[in-house]
């Protein structure tokens, strides 16, 4: 167990060192100049270099890599000149809109997933099952930000059951006193329920649109997983030394169909905790994907470049966690000679 | 599967029996099937809406007309204009145009820079195998979109670094799988013989390992073809696709995206629509060819 511990970590640690190595190249491979881009086109030679000293850009490219990769990791994210802050207490600022809207979508995706799942797979109604496919594949081909837009449409323009694109709470609401961040979870701890409940609906669109792509997805691998599973001889086992159909499906098909799927379950959290530049957008929603997109239109690379890079990281973290809770789960996981072959 | 390409003698020239076949069994599956024909169907209207429409009809996607501008669907404008008046349906037409000849293009350079590093990664092993595949996890790293919008912001936002960071992207899918699609293949006793008659490494790669990949190929190629739509229309529609005047659909619902709130849906909702049906077919499309090449994965369709 130990081994296959820190032979991931190690795993992740190359990862994230391959995943620097080539953000920091594709952001260095800019044809425009970054000091021209701070300056502006007026700027003396003089300063130009000035400028291209102090953000070293006369150096080596090994020696700006290794700049690079230090300060990120001494925390100098670099410093945003169209906010006038650095990018790292942006990032921090912004962080706990992103991570609210990550848990609830994820929360909310892989609850519904799981549900729908079961039900195509527990009844074996054709139509049921016809259902949830034709539904898994819409939802895959849906584009999360024009589901946002259609969405915003329908329950906030034309019915009025949902608020629009104005961010976690009402424009001019007050925040709940922050303990954890996350609003629904601060409004609880204060007693506070009214503003717990419009931090629930504004999540709601959001977190569908965001979700969209993850849910059809887990719900075709999760499917397809509890057929295979239904098919193994120890549930024949189950079901012939008496056990309910419900409890044998419970208790031995599920686990085992669900294994599979806390991969790509990982790979969605990473993805979300990254922070979705386009669901954001779409709602106006101020987490670290709005923050980039403003950073987009400005031209404010420092930002896009920090976040590159935390992408990778955020990804490579969870996923590390995920294969670390994997290999605890699965004892399978754990004799690497079995899977190796 | 293994087993049954153990015992079919590997042919040494001249197309092989199977090849036709998989043809034949891919022409019967659509007439017959109905949920793959519905599909294909939606496609076949979509490539005649993008490459016909401009044939007969008279609008230009770029032609501005303030006077008639923000006008709902109608007769003239089936589906209405934009906020300078444009015809919103030769703009989605274009859009159509574009987005499949674009993704076409990526899901091409794709499969063939990732399918010629697979192969020769799992064919010469070792030291370039090693690093290819480091390189693969490190674009593995991040999430997909992320990483194709960095490489737009570094190489100069456009339709162009749109599609080369977007085929960057798929480029570790082509990569890893026709890897072990090599090495399966490489251990087969066929393999073995041809090596053992004299073939030398590169005619036994593209005589023999390469048509037994195609299969593979071709089910990832199907699947990254929708993706590439979705991924384009997404980053236009973030600004880093295409840019202003472009009526690429991602762009066109950024720009329709005001209008929706004021009761001007159809400026956002028509290109967003025309994307949802067009990648849902793709995938329904790409799900099928999967369970007719691979039939080990055709529990999928129980």
């Amino acid at each position: 167990m130990a081994r296959v511990i820190v032979y991931r970590i190690l795993g992740s640690i190359a990862a994230v060192f391959g995943a620097s190595l080539l953000a920091f190249l594709i952001m260095r491979a800019l044809p425009g100049d970054p000091a021209r881009v701070i300056l502006g086109p007026l700027a003396s030679p003089k300063a130009l270099v000035e400028v291209r000293h102090e953000l070293g850009l006369d150096k080596s490219l090994f020696v700006q890599y290794w700049d690079y990769i230090t300060s990120f990791l001494s925390g100098n994210w670099g410093y945003s000149y169209t906010l006038n802050a650095p990018v790292k207490s942006l990032f921090v600022e912004r962080f706990p809109a992103t991570i609210e809207l990550a848990l609830f979508s994820f929360i909310f995706t892989m609850a519904t997933a799981i549900a729908l799942a079961l039900l195509s797979t527990y009844r074996r109604r054709p139509v049921t099952d016809g259902v949830v496919r034709g539904a898994s594949y819409l939802g895959f081909g849906t584009p999360p930000f024009f589901l946002g837009v259609l969405l915003l449409i329908i329950f906030f323009k034309s019915l009025h059951w949902l608020p629009g694109p104005e961010g976690r709470l009402g424009i001019g609401a007050e925040a709940p006193p922050s303990a954890t961040g996350l609003y629904p979870i601060d409004a609880l701890l204060a007693g506070d329920l009214s503003t717990f409940w419009e931090s629930i609906r504004h999540l709601i669109l959001p977190s569908i649109a965001l979700g969209v792509a993850s849910f059809s997805f887990i719900v075709r691998l999760l499917r397809a997983n509890l057929l295979e599973v239904s098919r193994e001889p120890f549930l024949i086992v189950a079901r012939g030394k008496g056990l309910a159909r419900w409890t044998a499906f419970r208790r031995h098909a599920l686990p085992n169909a669900f294994l599979p799927t806390l991969t790509t379950a990982g790979l969605v959290l990473g993805e979300f905790l990254a922070g979705s530049v386009l669901v954001e957008r779409v709602f106006d929603w101020p987490g670290i994907g709005s923050l980039v997109y403003e950073a987009i239109v400005k031209q404010d690379f420092a930002i896009v470049q920090a976040f590159v890079l935390f992408s990778a990281l955020m990804f490579v973290a969870v996923n590390l966690i995920v294969d670390l809770l994997y290999a605890a789960i699965d004892p399978r996981v754990r004799i690497p000679a079995v899977t190796a072959t | 599967m293994i087993g049954d390409e153990g015992i079919t003698p590997a042919l040494p020239d001249g197309p092989s029996p199977r090849e036709a076949g998989r043809a034949g069994r891919i022409a019967k599956a659509i007439r017959s099937d109905r949920q793959l024909l519905i599909p294909v169907a939606v496609l076949v209207l979509i490539l005649l809406f993008a490459f016909l429409v401009p044939t007969f009809w008279p609008e230009s996607p770029s032609k501005q007309d303030l006077i008639s501008a923000l006008q709902p669907p109608s007769g003239s404008h089936p589906m209405g204009t934009d906020q300078l008046g444009r015809d919103v349906l030769a703009r989605v037409s274009e859009g159509a145009r574009i987005s499949l000849v674009v993704a076409l293009l990526v899901t091409l350079g794709g499969a063939v820079v990732g399918g010629v590093i697979g192969l020769f990664a799992g064919t010469l092993g070792g030291a370039p195998d090693g690093i290819a595949m480091r390189v693969m996890d490190a674009i593995l790293a991040f999430p997909p979109l992320i990483l194709a919008m960095a490489v737009t912001v570094g190489l100069g936002v456009g339709l162009s670094t749109a599609a080369l960071g977007i085929a960057l992207v798929s480029v570790p899918w082509y990569a890893r799988l026709l890897r072990s699609e090599a090495l399966r293949i490489r251990s087969l006793p066929f393999v073995e013989a041809a090596h053992a008659m004299g073939a030398t490494k590169s005619r036994i790669i593209a005589r023999h390992v390469v048509p037994h990949c195609m299969p593979v190929l071709a089910i990832q190629m199907a699947a990254a073809f929708g993706y590439a739509i979705l991924a384009l229309a997404g980053l236009s529609f973030i600004g880093l696709g295409a840019q202003v005047p472009t009526p690429e659909w991602g762009a066109m619902i950024t720009e329709g995206q005001q209008f929706t709130l004021t009761g001007q849906w159809w400026i956002a909702i028509f290109p967003g629509f025309f994307l949802l049906i067009t990648v849902t077919a793709t995938s329904m499309v790409a799900d099928c060819i999967r369970d007719i090449l691979d039939p080990r994965g055709s529990y999928a369709r129980i």
